[in-house]
């Protein structure tokens, strides 16, 4: 999705078909969500023969999210699967309601809750710093392309999984993002793109789960294996649905915080000063999450009749909160527009919220955290330059390119700011 | 969503092969492939399937793909490499790949 810079530009009444990739990624749907929020912020958006509910609000996004008897997710969560069943409904953990996704989150949870990920940060940093050890004394680099590598990293230790696979993965993981997006798109096309890395991904998992069958293991595919929910354990495709799930979560998501945030401070010239202060990281994280909004939208369905920000909806629904939008609302942020490193409160929504609040949301944080120090620690000023590129999705905010020129620091203090 | 367990038996809803499928409906020649096909109808609730059949195309999806291959395992006794249902997904290569890797298992095991 495109960030716009500040100032915002004029609010754009016009209609504007927010299920279309392009529109996130060369138009601003940030003007038409911010025209939304103050006249209609919960509307309809006709899209195609089909279309959903449109939810803007801050308020509205947070009731949609929680309320899960109202709002359900067990009829697809993506726009993509508008008007479609969801294979993996009842199955995989972002589509299954409580109480039977309780009981299949218990597990995983425990081994990526923040006690739990605190023994990974050795091994996260060392994929940092390896991901930062080839930045030029002075030049340009591609921050999409550092980043985007970070997610396969880490997980694929968490997850059991070969180094030698993360470059495939890393591009399967792409092409299943932004299959409309040229860099990583096959020659047969979006659809070609996004079924091929699918299935593909499916394929390497299910080699991966023989492979856990025969020799046993308590990493995240172990973890998924032994479940038991109501006494059974998870179907052959429930257990490959979820790894798909927890690498595309965090693939989506992870590296455009930082890239969005770096952007937004070279932009505004603000990077020189802050990163040689020494900021609140914590705070930092948050606000580069609410900047960021990586993930785009929710799809939920109703199951009954209700009212949200005062527009009756019919039982059966669709209904799509926008994340980004919820995170300029101006009645909950002051200066919207405005990255402000320490602000605070910061009751961003970018993790999502009620029950699917994001599982790996202590390990993104961890990530974000150890990001962001090694980082200040190497570069001393990053500069915008051309050749900006955002991925066209209406789901993963975020770029395909994202060059800045860098220059390094002159005094050795690599190792930690702090 | 599923109902629940044993709440009455629903007969399967059997669909006729669609005839503008990309491909030309082919018989199964070998006893394997006849097996195979009949396996895929009783999963994807089709009336016939033709060898030459893509998998996806017929309506199936990746989570039914991972119970077939485990279906098609415990059925046969053999390990298929999952990228053969994934990515050549007919019977035809599936049955192709099950006869592999029973002629390697002597050798390999």
């Amino acid at each position: 999705m495109r960030l716009i810079p500040a100032p915002p530009g004029p609010d754009r009444p016009a209609p504007l078909d927010l299920a279309d990739p392009a529109i996130h990624a060369t138009d601003d749907p940030h003007a038409v969500w911010r025209w939304a929020r103050a006249h209609a912020p919960v509307s309809w958006q006709p899209t195609g023969e089909l279309g959903f509910w449109s939810v803007t609000r801050h308020a509205d996004v947070r009731i949609v999210l929680r309320d899960h008897q109202t709002f359900t997710s067990e009829r697809g969560t993506l726009l993509t699967l508008l008007g479609k069943p969801d294979p993996a409904s009842g199955r995989q953990l972002a589509a299954t309601d409580p109480p039977r996704h309780t009981r299949m989150r218990a597990p995983l949870h425990g081994q990526l809750d923040t006690a739990a990920v605190a023994r990974h940060a050795p091994m996260i940093r060392a994929r940092v710093t390896a991901l930062l050890s080839d930045l030029p004394e002075e030049g340009v680099v591609d921050l999409a392309g550092i980043f985007n590598r970070l997610p396969v990293a880490v997980l694929s230790t968490l997850m059991g999984l070969p180094d030698a696979d993360w470059d495939r993965l890393t591009r399967l993981t792409m092409m299943a993002i932004a299959p409309d997006d040229e860099t990583w798109q096959l020659p047969r096309g979006p659809v070609a793109t996004l079924q091929r890395a699918h299935r593909e991904l499916f394929a390497y998992f299910q080699d991966q789960v023989r492979q856990r069958q025969r020799r046993g293991g308590d990493d995240l595919i172990g973890t998924l294996l032994a479940l038991q929910v109501d006494g059974a354990a998870l179907d052959p495709g429930a257990v490959l649905s979820n790894c798909y799930s927890l690498l595309l979560g965090a693939a989506v998501t992870v590296p455009n915080v930082p890239t969005a945030a770096l952007l937004e401070l070279a932009r505004s010239g603000d990077y020189g000063r802050l990163s040689a202060a020494g900021p609140r990281l914590d705070l930092l994280v948050e606000e580069a999450l609410r900047w960021a909004s990586p993930a785009n939208h929710f799809l939920r369905h109703t199951t009954r009749e209700t009212v949200l920000g005062g527009v009756q909806l019919p039982a059966g629904a669709p209904v799509v909160v926008w994340l980004g939008s919820a995170n300029r609302d101006e009645s909950v942020f002051a200066d919207p527009y405005v990255f402000v490193p320490d602000r605070q409160p910061n009751r961003h929504v970018a993790l999502g919220g009620g029950a699917h609040y994001c599982i790996g949301h202590a390990l993104a944080r961890l990530m974000l955290t150890t990001v962001f120090d090694e980082f200040f620690a190497r570069v001393a000023e990053v500069r915008p330059v051309d050749g900006v590129r955002h991925i066209r999705s209406t789901f993963a905010a975020g770029f395909t390119h994202a060059p800045v020129r860098v220059t390094r620091r002159t005094s050795a203090c690599a190792g930690g700011a702090r | 969503m599923t109902g629940p367990v044993g709440a009455g038996v629903t007969p399967p809803v059997v669909r006729p092969r669609d005839p503008d499928l990309s491909s030309e409906y082919r018989a199964p020649t070998t006893e394997l492939e006849g097996q195979l096909a009949e396996l895929w109808q009783v999963r994807l609730g089709l009336d016939r399937i033709g060898v030459d059949d893509d998998f996806f195309e017929l309506g199936g999806h990746s989570l039914l793909a991972a119970e077939l291959l485990v279906e098609i395992e415990q059925t046969f006794g053999v390990t298929v490499p999952a990228t053969v249902l994934y990515l050549d997904p007919t019977v035809a290569d599936l049955a192709a790949a099950i006869d592999e890797s029973r002629a390697g298992s002597g050798a390999c095991d």
